[in-house]
């Protein structure tokens, strides 16, 4: 298939770890954070790691949607779905990230009438459908998802429909980079920069990084060459001497991002002034809230949620994860209490999230290394 | 095109490239037995290929 064929051939991608390997200065270390949980699964699924330096060492950072949802949050998302007149719907993944009480799949075999869905528009159909029941749609995921949201409401306001509302959970991407960024406990020399997010938003957010921070960033696709190019950009704006944002994912990514996404976004969601990350916690203007005008159509204002807030579970530790102080297998329950099937942490739960991919594919090659 | 048991294309911030089979007049698209919104797109003709994310295509995909 054209686009995925030759971004998977195996001695392309040989030759460009050879370059990979050129480009880096010998003793020094270097890390680079992937933002996006799209990334992360790649790595893990195609070993694009197994291709690098052992002194490249690829950070996982909190781009995985479901990952950063805070426990509150869910708990919060299962006091509605357990009312009698509410069909609930969401992403799969959403299903099995772990509240305080359970995860909202443990509430629907408790009697709750939670539904998967693949996108809104399946929910505002649901609700055209059950005219008689409320449906709400549990709303996460960063500016890639976010678009998706919007446009539903924008139908489900022309089409004057009273039944459906969207529970609103989406975040932003520049404010947790910020927030990594500032961080103390972490040391890092460039980022690869989100695929999809950028495809609405563009690059051009991200020019405060090299800016502000003088790390540089690459925006780049999903398939393993992708990774593997845009490593080799970062590493070879670090030894010219560079800092910018370049654009490796040229193939859909325009420089500007999309700007009637942009308008769309704009015009049914305001920042909140805060909103807890999952082993970030609160970060400023990070996340969204639906707009007045969008009110009646707000699960949060039609139920009054009970805004919980749940401290992580003590052994769980996705907050270090997140921010790439520790990997995966470094955390004390992974692989053990912590699984895919039994979820402490979010970050196990999608197979976007760090401990789940490396879980899925990367553990045998740890074992491999150890032994 | 579809979440299952271990993979939710949503959740991974995925994006999937989809061909239009039928533009409907409600602003919608029937591509590849997927409803797709395409008001960020549009106008999109029979054959375009979308790059599709929950429900959504946010921009063309690459032909």
């Amino acid at each position: 298939m054209k686009y995925v064929d030759e971004f998977r051939d195996a001695e392309l991608g040989r030759a460009l770890s050879t370059r990979i390997v050129a480009a880096v200065e010998p003793g020094r270390h270097y890390k680079i954070m992937e933002v996006c949980g799209g990334h992360t699964h790649t790595i893990y699924k195609y070993g694009v790691d197994d291709l690098l330096p052992e002194n490249v060492e690829l950070v996982h950072g909190p781009g995985c949607p479901v990952c950063v949802i805070p426990m509150g949050r869910v708990d919060d998302g299962i006091a509605v779905a357990r009312r009698s007149e509410v069909i609930f719907t969401c992403f799969g993944d959403m299903m099995r990230v772990p509240g305080g009480e359970g995860t909202l799949l443990d509430a629907k075999a408790g009697g709750a009438d939670v539904r998967m869905v693949y996108s809104p528009l399946d929910a505002l159909r649901l609700a055209r459908e059950n005219p008689e029941r409320d449906v709400v749609f549990f709303a996460v995921g960063f500016e890639t998802t976010a678009p998706s949201t919007a446009l539903t409401l924008m139908r489900a306001k022309a089409e004057g429909i009273e039944n459906f509302f969207v529970y609103c959970n989406h975040v932003t991407i520049v404010p947790p980079l910020r927030a990594l960024l500032e961080s103390p406990d972490l040391r890092l020399d460039g980022f690869v920069g989100p695929g999809h997010v950028s495809t609405v938003v563009g690059a051009r957010p991200f020019e405060f990084v090299p800016a502000d921070y003088g790390k540089p960033v690459v925006i780049s696709g999903f398939e393993p060459l992708d990774l593997l190019q845009s490593v080799h950009m970062v590493l070879r704006q670090l030894a010219e001497g560079r800092c910018e944002v370049e654009n490796q994912y040229t193939r859909v990514v325009p420089y500007d991002g999309n700007p009637r996404a942009l308008e769309v976004l704009a015009d049914v969601f305001e920042l909140r002034p805060h909103f807890e990350w999952r082993g970030l916690g609160f970060i400023s203007h990070s996340g969204l809230k639906l707009r007045d005008a969008y009110a009646d159509l707000d699960a949060e204002l039609r139920y009054a949620v009970p805004g919980v807030r749940v401290a992580d579970p003590k052994a769980c530790q996705c907050g270090e994860v997140l921010k790439g102080v520790i990997k995966p297998w470094e955390c004390k329950v992974f692989g053990t209490a912590c699984t895919p099937e039994r979820p402490i942490g979010t970050c196990m739960v999608s197979s976007e999230g760090a401990c789940a991919a490396y879980y899925n594919y990367g553990r045998f090659a740890r074992e491999r290394a150890v032994v | 095109m579809s979440c299952d048991e271990h993979h939710c294309v949503t959740c991974g911030d995925e994006a999937v490239a989809l061909r239009v089979n039928e533009v409907r007049a409600d602003g919608t698209a029937l591509c590849e037995g997927v409803e797709v919104m395409t008001e960020l797109v549009s106008p999109v003709r029979q054959g375009d290929l979308l790059l599709v994310h929950a429900g959504v295509a946010l921009t063309r995909a690459p032909q």
